[in-house]
């Protein structure tokens, strides 16, 4: 059941929405995100349908602060998020509005959970952070803030491309209600039970600890997540202090603006030059909180790949899960053969309760051996359906498991190097706006 | 100024030194006018002008050096300063090669100081001898006390106040060589502190010691009296060139001092971020550890990172080294002129009381006692003094700031240039790659979504 693909209700029939095209520049300032290469090469062999076709672009554009009464009937205030989907003239490559609706945070994490548990074979894309986190001082810690709403923005758009991007998650049917559907999909989500079906916590964590021969493949990739983890977080911690010190360097330097002017005023023939070195230094130290504000983005690309060493995490956990309950299925299946043999051949090998009580209580007849016997063969039988279907739906989890984790890792290598190519040119633009500054300081003091 | 060659200065003019004989190669110093090695004292009073006394060369002579009674030869010193260029220079000096001494009572640096000059005041062409800083502050206050109207400069701090600064660092060491450097050079440019003879001694002789002991043998009539003047008057009304002067440099060191404490500031935060700088960098090391692809990009960004930490340490130890000693310099130069606008006040009250009380006692009148005009003679060379040597120390500041704040922006300018060619260095690397994976990447994507689908 927790296996792809998936049932008909859950899945888009005939055709899913096609992954879709770049988001659209302008609305980003400027800045250009490009999304991961699964906008594929969508031919008509990808579907009977060439009706659908037609692309998809999706956006969140605006966020709305809101106030309502939460389940307890209190006073919240929240943010909502207005997402806008378009679809795309083949031809001429027009875009209509098709739908518009708003969300909170919250209904993305809903829709998340779900993926989660409809779809574990997948490593599903991150949310951005809850809460503001690897702040440096001048960034604020708020929820509300404006600056942090904005960067959520498009965290939670870059979520939605990532999912309509995605070969198998675009084909969701919540996922595309949540798109179209904008009252009543919280019930829809919940009717289908998904939260029945996740697998509990603790069942997770014992067979994580219990299970003998997981796939060494995942085994490594646990491990490699831990450790991605744990040196992004070291990054962006370390990132965050940079920054700080960085703004103080350039900060400071206002203060020969103010100097530069108050001397210059005593001065004859200095004064000019001194006086306009000090407008240059004013510009210097303004100019960090553009490129500061520049860099947040490089961060928040990295948090994204933070956020998803957890979802690699979950697929790993998933799969221990399954060969676990394989193990325990095998080993269960091994020892009811056992015991029927046993009865079978009337030899006592292994310690049973059945045994004891009979020896203590007097044999039992011929009849009730022969009804235990049956019985057990009966459940051997269907124990060996089972751990045959077991057994399959564990090869299929895994080979689709690892076709989606080759997928990804092919994505993060993309777009980690075009983070660190975007960063490269941030800095490169600093040190030219830092050589261009100097330079006219340097030509006014020359005229000193 | 008198229209005769050469003009004036008592020494063998502004010639360059490459033409100039050796003067104890004996050729005649009668013929050349422009060419004349050591002049006989006897040409030189014939060649001296101007009505009062003047400066008689080689050493030796009571008057010792500087100071002449009257404005107009000053003046003309001044305006032989103008034709003074780096060619027609007479006098060299250079302060060089710092050398550890450790002796059983103390360790000390000593600095060679090489003088190369064709004045009749020295004997020999070139001179190299050993100083210490105790030497250098000996220096100045002889230049103090004997040249009192003028304006001396400063030497670098004698004591080393900040944390615990290794006074025989690499670093310590020249960027005191370089500030008791300019303090030479900045005495030799001077008109009449180069002659003084205090200044000879310091350069060429061997034992520098002997000489202190003999105590202050020569004063000038001028040091000696102003010496002596008590500061008990007060001043009735100051000159308003005097009191600008004053002023500006109240205004003036006060923005010095900012900027100093601004400069501090500046280098203070440019080191904390180096520290994080030098934890971010390997973090992308460790990180490439774990990658395979993203292996080489990660780790040409660790050592890109390296390599701007290493330009900005460079850049925090030049500032270091030497924007922040100069400005401090500079402070000092300015307390010190204050003081000495202190005494010129005090010669001008003196000079104020005693006309003051010669106009009380009504027998004088109408002739002028000879006291009060020495008094006189005083003030006005006093004023005359420090009026030139203020234009001189303006012209110098504003070549010295304006030299000292565009090296301030090269220095930045260079860091950012190591920055730039670091970062423009990696783009290739980083990108490299892309375009070949780019398309096998959709291949993938594509084969992968198919046999999900459709097997």
């Amino acid at each position: 059941m927790e296996q792809a693909p998936p049932d008909a209700p859950r899945q888009l029939q005939p055709a899913p929405l096609e992954p879709l095209g770049l988001p659209d520049a302008g609305r980003r300032r400027g800045r250009e995100e490009r999304r991961g290469p699964e906008e594929g090469p969508a031919d008509g062999t990808m579907t009977e349908n060439n009706f659908w076709l037609k692309k998809i672009e999706i956006s969140v554009s605006e966020a709305e602060k809101r106030t309502g009464r939460n389940a307890m009937n209190m006073q919240e205030t929240y943010t909502a998020y207005l997402i806008e989907t378009r679809s795309v003239d083949h031809t001429d490559g027009q875009s209509v509005l098709t739908d518009s609706l708003w969300r909170r945070y919250s209904e993305f994490e809903l829709l998340r959970n779900y993926l989660l548990v409809y779809y574990p074979h997948v490593v599903v894309p991150p949310l951005p952070e809850k809460r503001a986190e690897f702040v440096w001082h001048k960034l604020s810690a708020d929820n509300m803030d404006p600056d942090f709403v904005e960067r959520r923005r498009i965290g939670l758009e870059n979520f939605l491309l990532r999912v309509a991007s995605h070969p198998i998650l675009c084909r969701d049917k919540i996922f595309y209600l949540f798109l179209t559907q904008e009252g009543n999909w919280k019930e829809t989500v919940n009717e289908t039970g998904f939260q029945l079906k996740a697998d509990s916590r603790l069942k997770a964590l014992n067979a994580t600890f219990r299970v003998k021969n997981p796939d060494k493949r995942f085994t490594e990739l646990k491990h490699y997540s831990d450790e991605l983890q744990s040196v992004i977080s070291h990054l962006l911690r370390v990132r965050a202090r940079v920054a700080d010190r960085l703004y103080g360097v350039y900060k400071v330097h206002g203060n020969y603006g103010r100097v530069f002017s108050e001397w210059s005023a005593i001065e004859k023939e200095m004064g000019d030059g001194l006086q306009s070195a000090g407008h240059h230094m004013d510009v210097y130290a303004s100019s960090i909180d553009d490129i500061l504000e520049d860099e947040e983005h490089y961060a928040d690309q990295l948090k994204e790949y933070l956020f998803y060493a957890e979802a690699l995490r979950a697929v790993c956990r998933k799969h221990e899960l399954m060969q676990y309950d394989l193990e325990m299925a095998a080993q269960d299946l091994a020892s009811k053969k056992q015991q029927c043999e046993e009865l079978a051949t009337g030899t006592v090998r292994t310690f049973s309760l059945k045994g004891m009580t009979t020896k203590l209580f007097g044999q039992e007849t011929p009849e009730q051996r022969e009804a235990r016997i049956k019985v057990l063969e009966e459940q051997i039988n269907e124990g060996e359906q089972q751990l045959k279907s077991k057994n399959l739906e564990g090869r299929e989890f895994v080979k689709n498991a690892w076709a989606d984790i080759e997928r990804f890792k092919e994505q993060k290598n993309h777009d980690l190097k075009e983070a660190l190519i975007s960063y490269a040119v941030m800095q490169i633009s600093m040190c030219k706006k830092g050589i261009q500054v100097w330079t006219n300081a340097k030509e006014c003091f020359s005229k000193m | 100024m008198s229209g005769g060659p050469p003009r004036g200065l008592p020494s063998t003019g502004p010639h360059s030194l490459l033409d100039m004989p050796h003067p104890l190669a004996g050729s005649s110093s009668e013929e050349a006018v422009g060419g004349d090695s050591t002049p006989s004292p006897d040409l030189l009073t014939a060649r001296s002008f101007g009505d009062k006394d003047l400066i008689l060369p080689n050493g030796g002579t009571p008057a010792g050096t500087s100071s002449p009674a009257s404005s107009s030869s000053l003046l003309n010193r001044l305006q032989l300063d103008d034709d003074i260029d780096g060619e027609t220079r007479d006098l060299f000096v250079t302060v060089d090669d710092p050398k550890k001494h450790v002796c059983t009572m103390e360790t000390y640096i000593t600095y060679r100081i090489t003088t190369k000059s064709t004045r009749v005041e020295f004997d020999l062409p070139e001179y190299s001898v050993r100083r210490r800083y105790q030497d250098f502050d000996w220096l100045r206050n002889k230049l103090e006390e004997s040249q009192p109207t003028h304006l001396i400069p400063p030497l670098p701090e004698k004591f080393v106040v900040k944390g615990v600064v290794d006074r025989f660092s690499e670093e310590f060491v020249e960027t005191r060589r370089k500030a008791l450097d300019k303090f030479l050079k900045r005495i030799t440019d001077h008109p009449v502190l180069s002659f003084n003879e205090h200044f000879n001694v310091f350069l060429t002789a061997k034992d520098l010691n002997a000489y202190k002991k003999q105590g202050m043998a020569l004063l000038t009539r001028v040091g000696e009296s102003v010496k002596h003047v008590t500061g008990g008057y007060k001043l009735r009304s100051r000159p308003l060139e005097f009191a600008a002067i004053g002023d500006y440099l109240d205004t003036f060191a006060l923005k010095l001092g900012t900027i100093d404490r601004i400069a501090q500031r500046i280098i203070k935060e440019e080191i904390e971020y180096l520290v994080e700088l030098r934890e971010y960098g390997p973090v992308y090391s460790t990180w490439s550890a774990l990658e395979g692809e993203l292996s080489e990009p990660l780790e040409g960004v660790s050592a890109c990172i390296g390599n701007c930490s290493t330009a900005l340490e460079e850049l925090t130890d030049d500032m270091t080294e030497d924007f922040l000693p100069v400005l401090r310099e500079y402070i000092l130069y300015s307390d010190s002129m204050k003081s000495v606008l202190k005494k010129r006040d005090q010669v001008q009250a003196e000079y104020e009381a005693k006309l003051e009380a010669v106009a009380l006692r009504k027998e004088d009148r109408p002739k002028v006692p000879a006291d009060v005009e020495k008094c006189q003679d005083r003030m006005e060379c006093f004023n005359a003094d420090l009026k030139a040597d203020m234009e001189r120390w303006q012209s110098n500041k504003r070549q010295d700031f304006r030299q000292l704040l565009m090296g301030m922006a090269d220095k930045n300018i260079q860091y950012y240039e190591k920055c730039l060619m670091a970062w423009e260095s990696i783009i290739p690397l980083l990108q490299e790659k892309q375009e070949a994976k780019q398309k096998t990447a959709w291949h993938l994507d594509f084969e992968v979504v198919w046999q999900l689908n459709y097997i």
